[in-house]
């Protein structure tokens, strides 16, 4: 009971009306940039999943009445060539009616398919661990059915993970952003309280104290008031990352994975504000001890 | 063994403080203190005598570490403070009691918290020392008023305060500005018996203070500043017993 109020009347101060607010709001944005990081990465490895094990082959339509008549041949023999291929799980080849399927939203109900140049599609899994050599493939594709292209989807998916990757990154920074931003916000405060209670910290000198047992009472102060402000900033991002989640769950976005994080990704944002008053404290500590080493 | 051939200058050499040619001023402003020279012994009680502006309160500031001389020498426990680092300081600083002519409390701690805070700062923190505060705060008159803040009591319960929370630590060296100011008299000759069994613990004592008939009541050396020097007298005889080494100019 004696000993355990502060010295310096910190709590009093404008800093100590201002900063559990400006940690929430620091704490409340940086969650919310780690939450988006943390997507991206899962959404990466999401689709890297997804695609690594498949490719299409695209068959060319045949402008030419001979050609279309040689189609379902070229077709069979082009199958036939990959299930005699190692590794090769599956080969599909997709209907007219499901390709239509695909294409309607795009060519509108009214478009008849017979009347289009349409290529043919084969779908094709394959064991990812024994995957086919492509350029092989592509070759003996090429000469049972003359113009067939292969995609692997790997032009795609490196698109979109540059994209992914840049974003990520964005997020990153804004997360360093907020850190710099909270160590001289509290750095800051530091040295008004200093100067505010200079009489305190003068007689608590003069009385016997050394400057760390001074920076001792302004780093529990940053360290509660920080700790307190980014509690609140963290359940408040908590709560926007579901609204958005339930958001996104109604609407049929299927290249984002679900916006659920994994264990380690909750223990990283449930560290965020401890790491963030922990900042505030060792700014508040290295403030106090440089400052009143530069006194005589 | 070979006997000790000038013990006099080894008793010097002991001296709790040390003075040589001390000069102070504030800033480019006038000097306030010029050529001041004198020696306490350990366990010696010292009156600081000399009119209002004479210099007291800032000679014994120096004496306290608040402040360094502009020039001259200044030895505490036998150490120039010139060389003293901050911790240095701050160590020294525990050994030494202050009672501050403005009392200088915290005002949003109580009176016990304020008594306790030097055992705090050099991490006391047994909470076993509240009886002790305690009993030091009943001893100067104050146990009704443990728990008050600063800002609610009167000026002579603030001064009580201030002399207790000097004398908390047991410090060896109690340096007091005007403790009895704001008391009336029959406290203020209960304060000083407090300060003589304090010293006669071993703490030496300075104490300033205008109170002419304090001084004449209770038998101990004057150091008086007059026109920017110094000067000891013997409380009963008043003889001079050190010249004055200068004064300002
Ligand atoms: N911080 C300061 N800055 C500038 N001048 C000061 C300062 N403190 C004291 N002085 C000046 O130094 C001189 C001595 O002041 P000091 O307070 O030491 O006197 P004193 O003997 O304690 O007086 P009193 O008996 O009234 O307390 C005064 O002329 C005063 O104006
Ligand atoms: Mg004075």
């Amino acid at each position: 009971m004696l000993f355990r109020r502060s010295d310096v009347p910190l709590k009093g101060d404008a800093s100590g009306r201002y900063l559990p607010w400006l940690a929430a709001v620091m704490v409340y944005l940086a969650s919310l940039a780690l939450v988006c990081a943390l997507t991206m990465n899962r959404a990466i490895t999401h689709w890297q999943e997804g695609l690594s094990g498949s490719l299409t082959i695209q068959i060319p339509h045949d402008a030419d009445a001979a050609g279309a008549a040689g189609a379902p041949e070229r077709l069979e023999r082009v199958v036939a060539l990959l299930m005699a291929t190692p590794g090769v799980r599956e080969a599909e080849v997709l209907e007219p009616a499901e390709i239509e399927r695909l294409l309607r939203p795009w060519l509108g109900g009214a478009a008849g398919l017979d009347d289009l140049p349409v290529p043919q599609l084969v779908s094709v899994s394959f064991d990812p661990a024994a995957a086919p050599d492509v350029d092989k493939l592509a070759r003996e594709v090429a000469g049972v059915a003359p113009g067939a292209v292969i995609d692997t989807h790997r032009a795609w998916l490196g698109k979109v993970r540059d994209l992914a990757r840049s974003v990520q990154w964005v997020a990153v920074l804004v997360v360093a952003l907020i850190g710099a931003c909270a160590i001289a916000i509290v750095a800051f405060a530091t040295r008004m309280g200093l100067s505010v209670h200079g009489n305190v910290i003068q007689l608590l000198h003069l009385i016997g104290a050394r400057d760390s047992y001074v920076a001792g009472q302004f780093q529990a102060h940053a360290l509660t008031f920080v700790l307190r402000g980014g509690i609140a900033g963290l359940v408040l991002a908590v709560g926007t990352v579901f609204l958005i989640g339930q958001g996104l769950r109604g609407s049929d976005v299927m290249l984002l994975p679900e916006l659920t994080l994994q264990p380690l990704d909750w223990s990283a944002l449930l560290l965020l504000p401890v790491f963030v008053a922990l900042v505030a404290m060792l700014t508040a500590r290295v403030t106090v001890m440089r400052t009143l080493g530069r006194m005589p | 063994m070979p006997s000790s051939p000038a013990p006099q200058v080894k008793a010097i050499g002991k001296d709790l403080v040390r003075f040589e040619d001390v000069a102070l001023r504030y800033g480019a402003g006038p000097v306030v203190l010029g050529g001041v020279t004198f020696h306490l012994a350990p366990g010696s009680f010292h009156f600081l005598g000399g009119a209002s502006g004479a210099g007291k309160s800032s000679l014994l500031s120096m004496i306290y570490l608040a402040r360094r001389p502009s020039s001259g020498r200044i030895e505490l426990f036998g150490r120039d403070v010139a060389s003293l680092t901050r911790l240095d300081a701050a160590m020294m600083r525990r050994k030494i009691g202050v009672v501050f002519q403005d009392f200088r409390l915290l005002d949003h701690l109580t009176a016990l918290e304020n008594v306790a805070l030097p055992l705090k700062v050099s991490g006391q923190r047994d909470e076993k020392v509240r009886r002790h505060v305690a009993e030091l705060l009943a001893w100067v008159g104050l146990a009704e008023h443990l728990e008050s803040y600063p800002p609610t009591l009167s000026g002579g319960q603030k001064q009580r305060v201030a002399i207790a929370r000097a004398v908390v630590g047991r410090p060896s060296l109690l340096i007091a500005d005007e403790p009895t100011g704001n008391v009336d008299d029959r406290m203020a000759v209960r304060l000083l018996y407090l300060f003589e069994e304090l010293n006669k613990l071993g703490t030496t004592i300075v104490i300033a203070t205008h109170n002419e008939s304090l001084v004449a009541r209770f038998n101990h050396p004057i150091v008086r500043l007059a026109d920017g020097g110094v000067r000891v007298e013997r409380a009963q005889t008043g003889a001079q017993t050190r010249p004055s080494k200068g004064s300002a100019a």
